[in-house]
């Protein structure tokens, strides 16, 4: 049984559909790549698995679970974590107190460990920890958003465009963060505009278009292959 | 320099040869400082026009006093309204009715309870006491309720900021008429013909007892609520939730208990500054209606949402309105205070502790 499964999700916002018949499913340990051109449904697809929008029809399975009426505060409590791709981290709290809220389901104890050890991971936050996060730069902001979402030591870390307005090094960073997450047996479901670099270094990747997935297959494969290159890829 | 404001218009000149001047010129006009230097100028104005009319020192000192006293319980109030504000993004014109309820409810109380001396040198007794205690958590379930009938069912319908507002002014002229159904118009004291004598402090400052119990409870519940946003996890929660309300669910928050608990403390604390505001006067039906304009007035001051910056905006409505009266008629007190209100939104918007841009 699969960790996460998308069955048949068709939804929208308002009258407006956006995503119709997708399916996807997502394996314990996986990083699966979901890339396509903008406007394809990336982001929607994520907000229906993470509870911010109701699928019309269809169903969102964590575990075997019906997930798809469950508000987000409850969703976290299961093991699945999410990345926004903007305004995902709290500008006006400290960064330690972005860490503490993402482990707000917590109770205490535990909180001051899993700190130390996003701070291992991201040794940058450790220096900002008094700091505004508002007032960190880009790179930074990814981090902590990213270290906010594991506190709550997830199986599953769902990520939105983590690259996005990103300078080219930084870019690197957040990757190499990205697998080093997944080799502690984080599985990772990703949207990534960066379609080439992201469909590497994932297992298996989805291939989005007007609102349905339409190739799939291992990672490193679609980026070679020649027709999702011409088609999404851009060359 | 570059570094500080990666996103305005400031940083991006500031990388050019030479920043134009006016940019310059409008950006200093509308930093903290011009609006403290504005706000100090207006103080100073107003304490020189009452020397200029030879009112006494003593008369002035003891004026900015009860001005102090007169900002605590403001305090109370925009505190209340800055934090449904930043919760729930809407601006709550009831809050002033609860403001009222709470000294009404208070007064209920204490017609009950049995009647024990006073606490001397203060002219209330232990009853005053707990008829505030009682009051406090009412008036939150009050507003809980209000909530959960009239705001939930806007929320779920996701209302536009105008319906909120109509409908948070419905509810200010049905608890007032309430009150008025209840209690009618008459003026009541807590206290009829109580002598609360004057205390002799230095520098001939003339205060009561109960104006400094008044000043010290309503900073002790600013304080309390202080350490409630900074250090409890439903305070940090609450923050959360005003800054990022999408996020704080992701990051596992129900924001709908947070939502409940916004109106409960911000139901409390209006109730407090309602039954101190009875005390240093008299209850009348339109209280909080008066005191509705001067809140408004400090939660914009101090900056939208920002608990920090109602108080202090607060203290500074509390002081001019009580120092305005050494030469204007008392009931001058809220232009003074909508004056000021007028001035923070020309010089600086986001106000005093608001973020820039805002």
């Amino acid at each position: 049984m699969p960790l996460l499964k998308v069955d048949g999700v068709t939804s929208g916002y308002g009258d407006m559909e956006v995503l119709r018949d997708v399916s996807l499913a997502v394996e314990a340990g996986e990083i699966v790549s979901i890339i396509g051109p903008n406007g394809a449904g990336k982001s929607t697809v994520m907000k229906v698995v993470f509870g911010q929008l109701r699928p019309w029809q269809g169903k969102v399975e964590l575990d075997g679970r019906d997930i798809s009426r469950l508000p987000p505060y409850e969703i976290v409590t299961l093991g699945m974590c999410y990345v926004p791709q903007v305004a995902n981290i709290f500008t006006d709290l400290t960064v330690e107190e972005n860490l503490e809220l993402g482990a707000f389901a917590l109770a205490g104890r535990e909180v001051a460990e899993r700190k130390a050890r996003i701070y291992e991971l991201f040794p940058r936050l450790k220096e900002r920890a008094r700091q505004e996060a508002g007032k960190m730069s880009g790179g930074e902001r990814q981090m902590l958003a990213m270290g906010s979402a594991l506190m709550l030591d997830p199986r599953l870390l769902l990520l939105d465009e983590p690259s996005a307005g990103l300078a080219p090094k930084m870019v690197d960073v957040i990757f190499e963060r990205i697998i080093r997450v997944n080799q502690t047996g984080v599985a990772i479901l990703m949207v990534e505009q960066n379609a080439r670099e992201s469909l590497k270094m994932a297992h298996r990747g989805y291939v989005m278009a007007n609102g349905q997935n339409r190739v799939e297959g291992p990672g490193p494969a679609l980026a070679d292959d020649p027709d999702v290159a011409r088609l999404y890829l851009g060359g | 320099m570059a570094d500080l404001d990666p996103t305005g218009a400031t940083g991006a000149a500031t990388d050019a040869t030479s920043p134009p001047l006016r940019e310059r010129v409008r950006a200093a006009l509308q930093s903290r400082t011009a609006l403290v230097v504005i706000i100090l100028a207006v103080l100073a104005l107003l304490w020189w026009s009452a020397v200029a009319r030879d009112v006494s020192a003593e008369r002035l000192l003891s004026l900015t006093v009860w001005g102090v006293m007169l900002g605590g319980v403001i305090a109370l109030g925009a505190i209340g309204l800055t934090l449904v504000y930043g919760v729930l993004k809407f601006p709550n014109f009831s809050h002033g009715a609860m403001v009222t309820l709470g000294a009404y409810l208070a007064f209920a109380f204490m017609a009950v309870l049995p009647q024990g001396p006073a606490l001397r040198p203060f002219s209330f007794g232990w009853e005053f006491l707990a008829a505030l205690v009682l009051a406090m958590p009412l008036v939150g379930v009050v507003a809980l309720g209000l909530d959960r009938v009239v705001y939930r069912r806007l929320r779920r319908q996701n209302a536009s900021l105008v319906l909120f507002a109509m409908a948070s002014l419905a509810m200010a002229f049905f608890l007032r008429s309430l009150i008025y159904l209840i209690w009618g118009p008459d003026f009541y004291f807590y206290y009829d013909a109580r002598a609360n004598p004057v205390l002799d402090l230095p520098l001939n400052i003339r205060v009561q007892a109960d104006q400094l119990f008044i000043v010290v409870l309503a900073f002790a519940i600013v304080g309390l609520v202080h350490l409630l946003l900074t250090r409890t996890r439903m305070g940090k929660a609450m923050r959360a939730t005003a800054n990022n309300p999408d996020l704080a669910q992701i990051r596992g928050i129900n924001t709908e208990r947070v939502i409940a608990w916004t109106w409960i403390m911000g139901g409390a604390l209006a109730a407090a500054g309602g039954v101190m505001y009875g005390l240093s006067s008299q209850l009348r039906p339109e209280m909080g209606f008066w005191l509705l304009l001067p809140m408004f007035a400090a939660v914009i001051m101090g900056g939208v949402g920002n608990p920090r910056g109602a108080l202090v905006g607060a203290l500074i409505i509390g002081v001019t309105q009580q120092v305005a009266t050494a030469f204007l008629n008392p009931a001058y007190g809220p232009a003074v205070a909508f004056a000021l209100m007028v001035l923070t939104l020309l010089v600086r918007p986001q106000g005093l502790f608001g973020a820039r841009g805002g």
